[in-house]
């Protein structure tokens, strides 16, 4: 009975904390410049993201420690420093994106610029990060994210055609603008294989004291969780190609987003799409200032938890603090947070193999994982999707050079 | 025992299962005629920066002592290590050595004055 809560909570939560402003902002810009054309994208990031959570939760569960612990004992320090640069860096810039959608759903919400609402924003993420416990950052925000299911029933209620829904799950080739096209593709891509969500998760998992009778239930969470968010971002993505598409409106600007809503829910549109931005990206920039923070003092050995007090964990309480002071920069000093979260989902994609490769070692390392190793079928995946990653990696600047305009 | 891979980049333990950080490096002495002899385990970011560059290294100490901030890596006897299966433990009171000295600072003088922070 306890597992059966854990597993519909666990769910409720990644469902709950899926969505973000990648993920927003990819999706509508894909619906409103190639219509359901791109749906494949979100699938296949959220098969990608799927296997990779399964096997972050599995690692922690059988083996008690997180994947950065395990990348610092078996690859040493310097592939070690290598990914920590990287994906700090990465990291930072997908956090300034989440901090600037807080921003710009208050700005939504009180007509005030949204750099006015950078340090109140930050402060509000450091306060909770600071009194609050994991429990309360993983579960509370994740239920208040129930909110963005709204995005779901207002994509049934636009009466899409579904078997042009359906057949836009397989892949195709663009029509038009296909520099564009492959951009936006890698930017869902790149939005829906962060990197911070299976390193949060695989922390998450040591936090929840979870052991290897968790295997089964992480499956499941992992797989339930993954399928339902990537439901989110498909139902933001027929929106915008049933609202913005046929008016051949692009999307430009945030201040578009309630055209999303509007349309089916009226008044009370505007204020579910205020609510869905601002809680989820609320939540994913808690989540990334955490997986910052657990980066540092996994790597460097410090303690670290979030369910102990400030004092007992001096450096990490300081690494998420500097963490929230460097995210919310960018905002205070106005850059626009959509041109910040197109860059940082094709920066996330440039640098996907610095956090995948290890994957296929960690998963196979009888010392750590056990019986618990991958199948041939999980290695022919994760081998997939490094594949994917290497593309990814060599094809986004390009694009984002030729087509992100 | 293979030092490298059972050893370093391990978490350190105290003796009261305290985490002090990772062992950043080992150190060997080697005498005339003798095989050489595991000396010392080290933790310290001088060390650190010296498996990426030793110039690099150099460069951080110089930097750290320019600061008055001392940047001799922490050094723990062989004799006092114990090599686990999930990590090393050393035979010292954590919070009695340098490889806390960031972690107290931080505690006393920023965290603490903190609302909250106490």
């Amino acid at each position: 009975m306890k597992k059966i809560l854990v597993i519909a909570l666990g769910i409720v939560t990644s469902v709950g904390g899926f969505l973000e402003i990648g993920s927003i902002a990819t999706a509508a810009q894909a619906g409103a410049d190639f219509s359901l054309q791109l749906i494949w994208a979100i699938v296949l990031g959220g098969i990608c993201i799927a296997f990779l959570v399964e096997q972050a939760g599995r690692f922690s569960a059988v083996s008690g420690r997180t994947i950065p612990d395990a990348i610092r004992e078996r690859f040493g320090f310097n592939y070690f420093a290598f990914l920590y640069v990287v994906l700090a860096l990465v990291s930072l810039l997908v956090l300034s994106a989440e901090i600037g959608g807080v921003c710009i759903a208050l700005e939504l919400a009180t007509g005030v610029g949204f750099q006015w609402w950078a340090i109140p924003a930050a402060f509000v993420i450091w306060l909770v990060l600071w009194k609050g416990t994991f429990g309360v950052i993983e579960k509370g925000v994740s239920l208040l994210g129930l909110v963005t299911l709204s995005f779901v029933v207002a994509a049934f209620l636009v009466h899409p055609t579904w078997g042009h829904v359906a057949k836009s799950a397989l892949p195709s080739l663009p029509q038009h603008d296909s520099a564009h096209y492959w951009f936006v593709a890698v930017s869902i891509l790149g939005a829906s294989i962060s990197p911070y969500l299976f390193f949060f998760y695989s922390s998450g998992a040591i936090e929840d004291e979870w052991n290897e009778g968790y295997v089964g239930v992480n499956r499941i969470i992992a797989a339930g969780g993954m399928t339902f968010g990537s439901v989110i971002s498909i139902s933001v993505l027929i929106l915008a190609a049933m609202i913005f598409a046929p008016q051949g409106v692009k999307f430009e600007h945030y201040s578009q987003l309630p055209q999303l809503l509007t349309p089916v829910f009226g008044y009370w549109g505007f204020w579910l799409i205020v609510a869905s931005v601002g809680i989820s990206c609320l939540g994913a920039a808690m989540e990334i200032t955490l997986e910052i923070a657990y980066l540092t003092a996994q790597g460097f050995g410090w303690n670290w938890s979030e369910n102990q007090p400030p004092k007992a964990e001096a450096r990490f309480a300081t690494a998420y603090t500097l963490t929230i002071i460097l995210g919310a920069l960018s905002n205070i000093l106005g850059i626009d947070p959509l041109k910040v979260t197109i860059f940082s989902m094709a920066v996330t994609a440039a640098t996907l193999p610095v956090s995948i490769v290890p994957f296929l070692f960690l998963m196979n390392d009888y010392s750590y994982v056990r019986v618990y190793r991958n199948s041939w079928f999980s290695n022919a995946v994760v081998i997939a999707i490094i594949g994917l990653a290497f593309v990814l990696a060599v094809v986004s600047i390009p694009l984002q050079i030729f087509g992100g305009g | 025992m293979n030092l490298v891979r059972d050893c370093l980049d391990k978490v350190m333990e105290d003796r009261n299962k305290r985490r002090m950080g990772r062992v950043d490096g080992i150190v060997l002495e080697l005498a005339a005629g003798r095989p050489p002899r595991v000396a010392y385990v080290e933790l310290g970011v001088k060390t650190l920066m010296n498996r990426l560059s030793l110039r690099l290294g150099r460069v951080i100490g110089r930097f750290m002592e320019s600061r008055h901030i001392k940047s001799t890596p922490y050094r723990i006897a062989w004799s006092a290590v114990r090599v686990g299966l999930n990590h090393v433990e050393a035979d010292v009171d954590a919070d009695k050595t340098p490889a806390l000295e960031w972690e107290l600072w931080l505690r006393n003088n920023v965290i603490r004055r903190i609302p909250g922070g106490k």
